[in-house]
């Protein structure tokens, strides 16, 4: 090696990490505290700690394992880290991802729900003491360290956020470090509850889509209380209602049923699934009038299920010869 | 010779597992008994035949299933893996398993990269060294 290049050597290499740390502070701009909207107006309180939220340190690579058997404690099911892993774990990725966590906690009989993506629902649901699965990218999009961990707290004062993550329970992070690692998987959220709760941070159509899929998994009697918990929230929502009258129709309430059907038709005279379904309920209950109706409602409505109801309104009321 | 025979073995190995899987994606309920339509088949997107909506779910579970033991899952339970998941948690799964970000907290130990981080860390940009506040 030449003089010159041991002399120049440390000079470049300190001008490169500068320009490195410039170049990232142009892309990234600084962390900062998210907005949030002021706590007054979501009715939520300054600070939120939620006790006794069970702690599971996680293995080597297993944060998904650990941070779902936190929150799947937490709502009363009583499961370990090992029996999760392999319902959840990648081995040759060494990780698990986020339609796995959802689907895991299916299969445990809870009904996952993927928040908004946005600080204030998280907060609104930890304010209502449920805790929340986080994703996180620790390190930066070049050299991704994706980490789940579990939300249980909150300070506005102190701008903290509180964490059950990796081995440690408990701890405080500043929310600006904690949205800055949080805002790179879009925000992503989750909570795992028993059937008839929804949490507050959430739309109506992505409640309406979890409590479907969890009813794939578990079955329509199982998931009842969160249809009727669905439409007690959102009482405009036709597919809320359709979904409680299937449920109560697998009940075996069938006068139930046809009371649900008829609200979704209200809500949505364009349904002609509820049309339909409204027809064959009552048809069961004798009520032929009103189920010759509802079932010619359907057949004159365009679209998926217009030769279905046709082919059911000509089979229960053939027309009659003259 | 025991490489000779893995060699034979493994595809046919490979080959019986998978078709013992395809009961399991063939019974994915298609109308209930009372011939009333369900609620996720009334949500799922009304425009298509549904005819071949659920012959593309069934083939995007299948190819799930398959993905699913490529990583290293016990065949035992890849199954019931894939029976959990939605109609659109399977079609995300199938088309981007690969990038879908996993959930593992490790970090690759570049030289570079571990500079990078510990002056992002430090600006509390990133959360990966415990010994930086």
């Amino acid at each position: 090696m030449t003089r010159l290049s041991i002399w120049h050597l440390p000079n470049a290499r300190a001008a490169g990490v500068l320009l490195c740390v410039l170049s990232l502070l142009l892309l990234a701009g600084c962390a900062s505290t998210p907005r949030i909207s002021s706590p007054e107006r979501l009715g939520i309180p300054q600070q939120t700690s939620i006790a006794d939220v069970p702690f599971f340190g996680q293995r080597d690579y297993q944060c998904g394992p650990a941070a779902l058997a936190m929150v799947l404690n937490d709502s009363g099911v009583e499961i370990g880290v090992d029996a999760l892993i392999p319902q959840l774990f990648l081995p040759n990725r060494q990780g698990s991802v986020q339609p796995e966590m959802l689907a895991t906690a299916r299969r445990q009989g809870r009904v996952p729900f993927v928040l908004d993506n946005d600080i204030e629902s998280l907060l609104e649901t930890l304010a209502a003491g449920q805790p929340v699965v986080v994703m996180q990218n620790l390190s930066l999009p070049i050299a991704p360290l994706w980490h789940y961990a579990v939300a249980i707290g909150y300070d506005l004062d102190e701008e903290t956020i509180r964490l059950h993550t990796g081995f440690k329970p408990g701890q405080d992070m500043a929310l600006s470090t904690f949205d800055a690692t949080w805002a790179r998987s879009d925000r992503w959220a989750m909570v795992a509850l028993p059937p008839g709760d929804i949490p507050r941070g959430i739309s109506a159509e992505a409640a309406l889509s979890a409590i479907s899929d969890a009813e794939r998994v578990q079955g329509a009697v199982e998931l009842q209380p969160s249809w009727e918990a669905l439409v007690e929230r959102w009482p405009g929502l036709a597919m809320g209602w359709f979904g409680l009258g299937n449920a109560r129709y697998a009940s075996d309430d069938q006068a139930g049923a046809a009371d649900a059907f008829r609200f979704a038709t209200l809500h949505d005279p364009e349904l002609a699934a509820a049309w339909l379904n409204l027809g064959l309920t009552l048809h069961s209950l004798g009520q032929q009038q009103e189920a010759r109706t509802a079932l010619e409602q359907a057949s004159a409505l365009p679209g998926k299920w217009q030769e279905t109801a046709a082919t059911k309104l000509a089979s229960l009321f053939p027309k009659e010869t003259p | 010779m025991m490489k000779k025979l893995a060699r034979v073995i493994s595809p046919l190995l490979i080959a019986f597992l998978v078709l013992g899987s395809l009961p399991a994606v063939a019974s994915v309920p298609a109308t209930q008994a009372n011939g009333l339509v369900s609620t996720q088949d009334a949500l799922s997107a009304s425009q298509v035949a549904s005819d071949r909506e659920r012959i593309n779910e069934l083939l995007a579970r299948e190819d799930v299933q398959q993905q699913l033991l490529l990583q290293g899952v016990q065949p035992a339970e890849v199954k019931a893996r894939v029976a959990a998941l939605s109609d659109e948690e399977v079609s995300q799964m199938a088309n981007q398993l690969d990038e879908m970000p996993a959930g593992a907290s490790v970090v690759g130990a570049l030289f570079a990269v571990f500079v990078i981080l510990l002056v992002t860390d430090i600006l509390g940009l990133t959360n990966v060294y415990p010994f930086v506040r």
